[in-house]
């Protein structure tokens, strides 16, 4: 199971994709919109992780996801919960 | 071949709408003189309220604007064509209901709502996608938006107390949610004649959309400002209750979904200057 860090720089790396330009994470708690990512760019990021992890986040579990942080927190959950 | 399928497809449509029209007819006729409770006006309702009822019969005052682009886009489907003419005239009923509340209630006088008309209509409201599949895709999201805005404002009027403001946005919020389900129905048609393409263009009007009050209405950014707070409307609440529904009513997976904005992805990456690409032009 990959560690924390490594979801994290697995994040930033799909979201410099997804937003076309360096991504720079300086702090967890930074709120995902402020990177310059929109809802349905937030939807690709997800998607992607979820691909690249072998797991499945239900929608009504990505409303109240605003943070890297708090996606980070639930891709960890679900990772936890194959 | 390509004439007689899309003659096809205009025969479903002109189904669709002929099944909206006769549940319109039947079910959900309403007049904005003689169905709102007037006498129920609260006066001494927070500004907050009034104000989003100012903001919501501004947008709904392009009207010349939206039917006007609307129904050329689509004049060569009957089915749609027609169902534009409807919508106009639904829809003239909100924001005839919404001035009738401002004036009524002693809130804004004739004068102020008349500048506000001439000043409104010194901006034009353009088109924000140019082909029949995009619009209908667009009407989709913006109705379901729309829908899920005025249910909120109407939950706040009943909470103030104010009978005949709730009874506007209950009427309006009805017939906002029957537009959604026809533009539905019409994509799910889209949907079996070229699934592919009408996920690329959902894709490029998510990734493009914006409410139609967006630039032309006189300070929306504050209007709308007050609008979220007052109806808590945020991003969580249009994934949870607008594109989620949405996408799910159309059977479309995020998975699609994701894929097709990949792809607009590629085709930008290869344009000569690195530009989103409308897929509506390749």
């Amino acid at each position: 199971m990959k560690s924390r860090a490594e979801l994290l720089q697995t994040f930033q790396q799909l979201a410099t994709r997804v937003a076309e330009r360096p991504i720079e994470l300086t702090s967890e708690a930074m709120a995902i919109s402020a990177l310059g990512i929109d809802s349905l760019g937030m939807l690709e990021i997800i998607g992607e992780m979820e691909r690249e992890l072998s797991i499945r986040i239900p929608d009504d579990q990505l409303v109240g996801i605003n943070t890297v942080g708090q996606l980070v927190d639930l891709v960890e959950r679900r990772l936890g919960a194959g | 071949m390509a004439v007689e399928r899309d003659t096809r497809l205009a025969q479903k449509v002109y189904q669709q709408y002929l099944t909206f029209f006769d549940k319109a007819e039947r079910e959900r006729r309403w007049h904005p003189i003689h169905d709102i409770p007037w006498e129920k006006i609260n006066r001494e309702l927070p500004e907050a309220l009034v104000l989003n009822a100012e903001t919501f019969c501004c947008v709904e005052s392009y009207l010349p604007d939206y039917v006007a682009g609307g129904i050329n886009v689509v004049r060569k489907s009957f089915g749609q064509a027609w169902f534009s003419a409807n919508w106009g005239y639904e829809e003239s009923k909100h924001s005839i209901a919404l001035m009738e509340y401002l004036m009524r209630s002693g809130r804004r006088s004739p004068e102020h709502m008349f500048d506000l008309q001439a000043q409104l209509m010194e901006k034009e409201w353009r088109l924000p996608f140019t082909t029949a599949r995009q619009m209908t895709v667009y009407g989709c999201f913006q109705e379901q938006a729309t829908f899920v805005i005025y249910c909120r404002q109407e939950a706040a009027a009943s909470q103030a107390g104010d009978e005949a403001l709730r009874t506007i946005f209950r009427l309006n919020a009805r017939d906002e949610i029957a537009h959604a389900r026809f533009y539905e129905d019409v994509i799910k048609l889209l949907l079996e004649e070229d699934r592919e393409a009408t996920v690329l263009d959902i894709a490029w009007v998510a990734k493009h959309f914006e409410m139609p009050g967006v630039g032309i209405v006189p300070d929306y950014e504050s209007r709308v400002q007050v609008m979220r707070d007052v109806g808590h409307i945020d991003r969580d609440l249009f994934l949870q209750k607008v594109y989620f529904p949405v996408l799910k009513y159309l059977g479309v997976t995020r998975e699609e979904l994701v894929a097709a904005a990949g792809q607009l992805r590629k085709m930008a990456s290869a344009s000569a200057n690195g530009a989103p690409v409308n897929p509506a032009t390749v």
